[in-house]
């Protein structure tokens, strides 16, 4: 790179919102209407807030509308306590689910394009896992704005942080958080788009970075959710909560990887293998291909592993196939209009006439950065990290457990993206800390590195075998053995990583640095992912051990884990809050430990 | 055994370092089902690791990979080999990027730059509209939302823009117009006047000389051209 790295420019300002997301610009748009002097910077690693991942959200958003004679507040808790196998944390649960319904109006005010009944009122519809008195029946408990509910929610909260004021500084990442005697005073930056790095001095800083899908090879998730925050967090030496808990849907379309909905199973598709066995009567005899998504995600997988699957060539991705052929006109035109198209678009398949490629992809990382109730992060000793605020797919507070159900997710960034810009406000400090001596020189010297490393190995190279190897052994699947080969693997991964020369030798939009970074990130994720699937002896939720398939009570608590050095992890234990369990209320005895089984 | 295509790839490359512009070319053999950003991500790992390209979600709901393909704005996320070898009738393909946006590295533009034209265009409601007392939402029929509900699919991919032939000068543009567009339409927006101040402004719609480029080349299917139409006879 020539020139010496340094830090261009010193910035300053109320509060920093890093990740500017559904979660994070609802925290911004709180505050705007709260305090509008305040200075708000909202930094996001995408081109412009508009193309954050929030957007790709397709369903709903699950909310209980109190008008709903039908629905109650106490039955979405149980579906979420339930839905995630008893390991959510319940005062979360409770305050996330009753705050649901105020966030719909507030979109709604504020031009969401909700879908409508014919009386004009929002339209709400069924999603799996969603029902009422105690899964007694289906509850329409999801409003959506068509298939694009998170590109509504989106536009909204990025409309309503604009009108705010709020300050955006797009194509950038952060790459390390600033602390001043444990406070957290802002953090350092790195513009991908000029080169340049910065500090920002920040009364209160807000991680809302998203998810780490990219350490999978198939994925929903973005090309740039490779968990940069949960990498920063670590290298701060605070812990990362749950890793473990990622969750993988049974039947992404190869190719891009995005959700084939359930809905082509429950409308009477039939999953084949290479044979064209229907093979799911083999493993749910009654159920068959509507079997719960954990049990045809493994299903899938055990076809493929045995070698009745078939191989993409073009993608070199192995799959089962859906088969669709036999459904209605109507069916395919109208009730799976949607996905079929996906079929046509990425697969060039008509589903009427042919067979369709799927296979598990993974989806949500259920796990994050500690949080409490309020958004405030922990540090491992469990005690709160003043200054410091997490919220959306990076944090973990915990409300889906260690397994998330359909339409939630967008219910969380809303609540505790209010509720977080709620508690910053409060909690603002009169006078800032000064950023401490040399802040931006660890971020220098770790681009540095980069920059001037020697050898032939290729980073996209070590990302994709890292992406196939973490699919293979600690996807759906997950065992001592595989688990243990694969931190060993990873350990050579960034062995290797640190052999790779970067050519491009200007800091302005060098993807090639830019991946480097990157991928240092992946394989701390990957490797907490890992370590914490290894720790974890027992079934629970989206982690599945094939050597200990049930759920344990001697693990009945929320990982904790640190790794400051690669490799070097030590372990620490949060209790799973049953506050609604021990209030001994109205059904209190719903919230107790109880088999997830449907 | 699947099809195998022989490409060529001719990309528009950039340094911002020596300003120096160039056309690279790259051979690679390719399935039908692969999509365009599978091959830059190819080109990287076997050819060629210093090409920049930009992408997000790759299925077509973020509007951050647009590219123009022999001369075609289009996602690079959805374009398939396949389809791409059928439109164009060539297995060769120049590869540029969007000029509604000054380029920093090869097929990367500065989005900012590009989105301050819909930022002009407000992309929120102004002024909310009163709920009317004992209410606690909006009434809106299916039937009213079925008018605007096609143009609040916009992604901002800024392909209308490109094709335009009027956007790269006075015009804001298809994408940014529409933005304000649709909050005419939207009743819970009652700072019409504003908005008409825009629309009707020197860089508004009548800037726009109604090729429907545009609705041709969206990725979303909208027919963009008809809510200009709409706004041009005040049809809101």
């Amino acid at each position: 790179m020539g020139k010496k790295l340094q830090i261009h420019s010193a910035l300053a300002c109320d509060v920093l919102i890093i990740g500017a997301g559904g979660a994070g610009l609802r925290a911004a748009a709180l505050i705007h209407e709260q305090s509008p002097d305040l200075k708000i910077l909202a930094v996001t690693k995408v081109a412009h807030p508009q193309k954050s991942h929030t957007s790709t959200a397709q369903g709903g958003m699950a909310a209980v509308d109190p008008h709903d004679k039908t629905d109650n507040a106490l039955y979405h808790m149980f579906d979420t306590w339930k839905g995630g196998d008893c390991s959510s944390d319940q005062n979360v649960v409770k305050k996330i689910v009753e705050g649901g319904w105020e966030e719909v109006q507030w979109m709604e005010r504020r031009g969401i394009h909700f879908s409508r009944d014919e009386g004009g009122s929002i339209s709400k519809r069924q999603f799996g896992g969603h029902t009422v008195e105690f899964g007694k029946g289906d509850a329409l408990r999801a409003v959506f704005e068509a298939d694009r509910t998170g590109k509504g929610i989106m536009d909204t909260t990025w409309g309503e942080a604009l009108k705010g004021g709020a300050e955006f500084i797009n194509s950038t990442v952060v790459t390390e958080i600033l602390f001043n005697e444990g406070c957290c005073v802002g953090a350092v930056l790195f513009k991908t788009k000029t080169g340049e790095f910065l500090t920002v001095q920040a009364r209160a800083t807000v991680l809302a970075t998203g998810g780490s899908g990219q350490v999978f090879r198939i994925t929903t998730n973005c090309r740039n959710n490779t968990g940069d925050g949960l990498a920063v967090i670590l290298r701060a030496g605070l812990p990362l909560m749950d890793p473990e808990a990622v969750q993988f849907h049974p039947t992404g379309i190869v190719g891009p990887g995005i959700l084939a909905s359930e809905a082509l199973r429950s409308e009477g598709g039939i999953l084949r293998n290479k044979d064209m066995e229907p093979f799911m009567e083999r493993y749910a005899p009654k159920m068959k291909d509507l079997a719960p998504r954990d049990i045809v995600a493994r299903s899938i997988e055990t076809e493929i592993r045995e070698g009745r699957g078939i191989m993409n060539p073009d993608h070199r991705i192995e799959h089962v196939w859906i088969d669709l052929r036999h459904l209605s006109a109507y069916v395919h035109e109208v009730k799976l209009k949607e996905v079929a198209s996906f079929f046509q678009t990425y697969c060039n398949l008509n589903s009427r006439a042919q067979l369709c490629p799927v296979r598990p992809s993974n989806h949500y990382h259920m796990g994050g950065i500690p949080t409490n109730e309020h958004g405030e992060v922990q540090n491992s000793a469990g005690e709160i990290v003043p200054g410091l605020f997490a919220v959306g797919e990076c944090a973990c507070a915990s409300f889906h457990g260690f397994n998330r159900l359909g339409t939630n997710s967008l219910l969380e960034l809303l609540v505790m993206g209010r509720s977080v810009g709620e508690r910053a406000l409060s909690c603002l400090k009169e006078n800032q800390a000064p950023a401490p001596k040399g802040a931006g020189e660890a971020t220098l010297a770790q681009f540095a590195n980069y920059a001037e490393a020697q050898g032939k190995e290729n980073v996209g190279l070590i990302r994709k075998e890292m992406r196939d190897m973490m699919t293979r052994q600690v996807g759906v699947f997950r065992n001592e053995q595989g688990i243990q080969d694969a931190i060993a693997s990873l350990t050579d991964f960034k062995q290797r990583a640190a052999r790779a020369a970067i050519a491009t030798k200007d800091l302005r939009m060098n993807q090639e640095l830019l991946e480097r970074w990157e991928l240092d990130n992946l394989l701390d994720n990957a490797m907490t992912i890992a370590q914490g699937a290894l720790m974890r002896k027992e079934s629970r939720g989206a982690h599945f051990r094939e050597d200990y398939p049930d759920r344990s009570d001697e693990f009945h608590f929320h990982t904790l884990i640190s790794m400051t050095d690669f490799g070097k992890i030590s372990f620490g234990k949060r209790l799973i809050d049953m506050s609604v369990f021990a209030a001994k209320g109205e059904h209190y005895e719903q919230f107790r430990i109880m088999p997830r089984k449907y | 055994m699947s099809k195998i295509y022989s490409l060529t790839l001719v990309v528009q490359r950039y340094d911002p370092d020596t300003s120096r512009a160039w056309r690279q070319t790259y051979k690679l053999e390719s399935g039908p089902i692969l999509r365009f950003v599978d091959l830059f991500r190819r080109i990287n790992v076997e050819q060629d690791a210093t090409l920049a390209w930009a992408s997000s979600c790759e299925h077509a709901q973020c509007g951050s990979c647009s590219i123009n393909v022999n001369g075609r704005p289009m996602l690079a996320c959805e374009l398939l080999v396949e389809n791409a070898v059928n439109l164009f009738g060539t297995t060769e393909f120049n590869i540029a990027p969007l000029s509604v946006a000054p380029v920093i590295r090869d097929l990367v533009v500065d989005w900012d730059k590009a989105y301050e034209r819909v930022h002009r265009a407000k992309p929120y409601i102004i002024k909310p509209k009163e709920l009317p007392p004992g209410m606690s939402e909006n009434r809106i029929s299916p039937g009213e939302l079925a008018r605007y509900e096609d143009a609040t699919r916009c992604i901002n991919c800024f392909c209308c823009a490109e094709a335009c032939i009027s956007s790269n000068r006075n015009f804001i543009g298809p994408n940014a117009a529409m933005a304000s567009i649709v909050r005419m339409m939207d009743r819970r927006e009652t700072e019409k006047e504003e908005r008409l101040d825009l629309l009707y402004s020197e860089e508004g719609i009548y800037r726009c000389h109604t090729s429907q480029a545009c609705s041709h080349v969206c990725p979303k299917k909208i027919d963009v051209a008809s809510f200009i139409a709409l706004a041009k006879e005040g049809a809101f």
